[in-house]
């Protein structure tokens, strides 16, 4: 059995699975900059976003915190960020700085966008460098917080890969790791089971609080919400109604009690199986566990969701055979035994686990090496 | 023979493995057995009635409540948002 992994530790006594430079936008009009710099120099990941610029309130501060906790994640070795003026910057960098990484900045005022890429490239390059001569270390699993997820679901996902994704969740958290299950509209008639898990009655309200506050704003808006959850391809996948896909999409988080309730992107304070209140969609949803510190996430998938995430590698679990054989390059972990053989979730759990602490030692995912990642940060109010 | 499980005892759905043509008779497996016959053709994945449901009867999966039924269903009819109806984050209903 895994107990262990190989490692990277970082200043802040956290251990990465991965050894990126991270090149940050602090704002959408940054963008090009950072993509400039990550075309130039190995070893980098650009990790761009949308809007920011014209954000304000509760809105920006998810914002920074957000940008802030993808530079802060342990698979962060070092961090460059590429801003458009040394006030929102230093926003981000002051978020970041207490880590103790190495951390760099350039802003395009006054330089222009020719400099900023010279002087980006120059000191990524120098990050870079200094993150590969970090080794890996022997790790006890207890280090990692691994994010699960669900995302082009059917009606196989609640009966393969995410019960599958639930047992290597129970594994972990009983080796004293840490799981976040989010995807809040995802609970809608599940709520009162997973509400029962909760270790307290805070807890629980808190949990259930983040649920009917979602349903409520649906319904004010008068619409069903049949179409965009469970989407077109949940309801080709033969899933019909929310409660039904909420009832699968909870065995993501295998059996264990609840912790906690977390905001969009917060780190979970102990370790254990929390709840984050985070809309369900997949980028938004992983750049949330990003940003979280994540170290790993876990996607159980029926239809097909290609995408991982720019910070963390992302497992691809699918127990959809017709999936398996379409798909076969977008899926890492084949979980379609439980229905062609009658395997038990429980055993491809304990396998997932393994390969869970493999992906954690290093070993890569279809979403990395074929580069289908994306990042994107949800937005709670309108700019200006 | 297509197969379809049952996930609990109590459930008045079961979920297809294989896809089934009208008129093919379906082996049920899982928490419940027998053979139910199909009355249409059902794509992999997607539910057939196992058990005589009246309109407005609750719809039950994992033994759980997955919504209502929104006409009756009849044993091997094919049963997907067509004849069921969800009750959760309905606002286009009034009394929601």
């Amino acid at each position: 059995m895994a107990a262990t992994f190989l490692g990277y530790p970082r200043a802040d006594g956290s251990v990465g699975v991965r050894n990126h430079v991270a090149v940050i936008s602090i704002m959408d009009n940054c963008n090009p900059v950072t993509r400039a710099i990550c075309q130039a120099v190995d070893g980098t990941i650009a990790v761009t976003t949308l809007f920011v610029r014209g954000q304000y309130g509760h809105d920006l501060e998810v914002a920074f915190n957000t940008l802030a906790g993808m530079g802060r994640n342990p698979n962060v070795a070092a961090v460059l960020l590429v801003g458009l003026e040394e006030g929102t910057t230093e926003e981000v960098a002051r978020r970041i700085r207490p880590t103790g990484k190495p951390l760099e900045a350039i802003n395009m005022q006054p330089h222009g966008t020719i400099n900023a890429v010279a002087e980006g490239t120059r000191r990524a390059m120098k990050l870079a460098i200094a993150a590969s001569s970090l080794r890996r270390v022997s790790t006890p699993m207890s280090a990692l917080t691994v994010g699960v997820e669900c995302g082009g679901s059917d009606t196989t996902s609640g009966l393969t890969c995410n019960p599958t994704i639930g047992a290597m969740s129970d594994r972990l958290v009983d080796d004293g790791g840490s799981v976040i299950i989010s995807e809040t509209s995802e609970f809608l008639g599940a709520e009162h089971l997973f509400a029962a898990r909760a270790v307290d009655a805070a807890v629980s309200k808190a949990f259930v609080d983040a649920v009917l506050r979602l349903e409520k704003e649906a319904v004010s808006r008068g619409m069903d919400i049949r179409g965009t959850n469970p989407t077109q391809d949940n309801i080709r996948g033969g899933l019909t109604t929310i409660e039904e896909k909420a009832l699968g999409a909870m065995a993501k988080a295998g059996t264990r009690p609840l912790s906690s309730v977390l905001t969009y992107g917060e780190a979970p304070a102990k370790k254990g199986l929390h709840f984050m209140d985070a809309p369900a969609p997949a980028v938004e949803n992983l750049t949330a566990f990003a940003a979280a510190g994540c170290q790993l996430i876990f996607f159980g998938t029926g239809v097909g969701n290609p995408i991982g995430n720019m910070v963390v590698p992302t497992v691809k679990v699918c127990g959809n055979v017709n999936t398996l054989r379409t798909m076969a390059d977008n899926i890492d972990f084949d979980a379609s035994s439980i229905l062609e053989a009658g395997a038990k979730a429980s055993t491809l759990g304990e396998g997932l686990y393994e390969y869970a602490a493999a992906v954690a030692s290093g070993t890569r995912t279809s979403s990395e090496v074929l580069d289908v990642r994306e990042t994107a940060i949800s937005r709670f109010a309108p700019t200006i | 023979m297509p197969r379809a499980i049952v996930l609990d005892r109590g459930d008045n759905v079961a979920t297809l493995i294989d896809p089934g043509q009208a008129g093919e008779t379906c082996l049920l497996q899982g928490e419940s057995g027998g053979e139910v016959v199909l009355r249409e053709a059902v794509p992999f994945g997607h539910k057939i009635c196992i058990r005589a449901t009246a309109a407005g009867a609750e719809i039950l999966k994992y033994g759980h409540v997955i919504g209502r039924a929104a006409k009756a269903l009849a044993v091997g009819e094919h049963a997907h948002i067509h004849n069921i109806e969800s009750a959760r984050g309905r606002g286009d209903r009034k009394e929601s």
